[in-house]
């Protein structure tokens, strides 16, 4: 668990400002921070990832002191099991794919994470190639990959993924997820995509003028029109095709796959790969037990 | 979805349901059978302006409001659009509560003889109704 508690007076485009953060984190979650611009919200990876020293305060990861003031304790940024992962790639431009990731090697360090990882997100083949030659969603899952190669235990995500266009983002998003639960990471990612929150965070952080002015989960965050369907999922629309005077969405709830029926005024602006509210009565569906 | 605003007139409660009477431009009463209470959405007060949402499979289509019939929803209005597909068609009828959009079966279409500028009802099961905060 990740426990914060610290202040840290920042000089913002608007002045100065405290960020005053108090906060828990469950090993294993995914953790939206979202707010608008200058709210603190890349001080706050950079103060877990030792980037930045916090005024007062304390931190720890899993009751191991990584901040506190008063005790004089502050870990270095390589001492702490961070992950960072930027918009920029910030790849050696004159070393291979692998020679990147062999570069972020802890001396001693057995070299079988890199394949293991180079295999995660796909690199197989663009493993010998430089940097320049590769797409932006390649340079993207190369930067991910480094970011992971010293095993750590928080991955933090200064929103990667915004300059990428939709569908490689969503491919990303994937890989991002697996990672995330295969590694059992605590990761705490940045974004300005509600879309993206609600595909991957457990819970939302809303962080304004350096303060927490709420969280919950991201349907509780996000979803503010109250329906009072009892039956309500969130899920990426996979495809819609016309069928007659309707149209079928096939949406893509957790692991399953549902159907909806639906008519043109209901679906108009939806996009693949948009994330959507499911809702129906609680009258509607019938259950029975399985054999 | 079909949205119609309207004001909570009436909720009678009993366990943890309540049916929600609500008057849309008050003129059409609408009621909806939810899983709450005021206690639990405080959006539940006589007064208080709510949207009732159905969905257009839902909406049965009639030509005659002398049914004897157990449908609490009933609206009549006029016959705006019809679109025939094969299977189904799209239906939009003008009401005194606004558009209502039906799908229905182009047979049942076909065999109530539905045209443009006829008077028709739509009809909505109250346990089909969703109530939404504004």
């Amino acid at each position: 668990m990740i426990k914060i508690d610290i202040q840290k007076k920042l000089h913002a485009a608007h002045g100065e400002m405290i960020l005053n953060l108090n906060l828990q984190i469950e090993q294993g979650e995914l953790v939206a921070i979202y707010g608008p611009s200058g709210a603190g919200k890349t001080s706050t990876l950079k103060i877990l990832s030792g980037l930045l020293n916090p005024d007062s305060g304390t931190l720890s990861v899993n009751n191991n002191l990584w901040f506190d003031n008063k005790q004089k304790i502050n870990l270095k940024p390589q001492q702490r099991k961070v992950g960072y992962l930027f918009q920029d790639y910030a790849l050696f431009p004159n070393m291979t794919v692998l020679q990147n990731l062999a570069f972020a090697l802890s001396k001693n360090q057995d070299r079988s994470i890199l394949n293991e990882l180079i295999e995660m997100v796909e690199l197989g083949e663009l493993q010998h190639r430089k940097p320049n030659t590769l797409s932006g969603g390649q340079k993207q899952r190369v930067a991910l990959a480094r970011a992971l190669v010293q095993r750590p235990q928080i991955l933090l995500l200064d929103e990667p993924l915004s300059a990428l266009d939709r569908k490689i983002r969503s491919k990303l998003q994937n890989y991002i997820l697996s990672i995330h639960r295969k590694y059992y990471l605590t990761t705490i990612l940045i974004s300005h995509d509600i879309g993206e929150i609600h595909k991957l965070a457990d819970k939302v952080i809303l962080l304004e003028d350096g303060k927490i002015s709420k969280q919950g989960t991201p349907t509780e965050i996000f979803i503010n029109q109250k329906v009072s369907g009892k039956f309500k999922f969130t899920g990426e629309v996979l495809s819609i095709e016309k069928e007659d005077v309707v149209y079928i969405v096939t949406v893509l709830i957790q692991n399953q796959i549902v159907k909806v029926i639906a008519q043109s005024t209901e679906i108009e602006g939806f996009q693949i790969g948009d994330q959507v509210m499911v809702a129906s009565k609680a009258f509607n569906p019938i259950i029975y037990k399985i054999d | 979805m079909n949205k119609l605003q309207g004001q909570i007139i009436e909720i009678e409660t009993s366990g943890n349901i309540s049916i929600v009477s609500v008057t849309v431009n008050e003129k059409v009463k609408l009621k909806a059978i939810v899983i709450e209470t005021p206690s639990t959405a405080p959006y539940l007060k006589v007064g208080a302006t709510i949207a009732m949402l159905f969905k257009e499979t839902e909406v049965v289509m009639g030509t005659d409001a002398q049914h004897a019939i157990s449908l609490q929803n009933k609206i009549s209005g006029t016959i705006k659009h019809i679109e025939k597909g094969t299977l189904l068609s799209k239906i939009i009828m003008e009401s005194s509560a606004g558009e209502i959009i039906a799908l229905i079966s182009t047979n049942a279409v076909n065999q109530l003889h539905l045209k443009v500028g006829m008077n028709a009802m739509a009809m909505v099961k109250l346990n089909e109704v969703m109530i939404s905060e504004i």
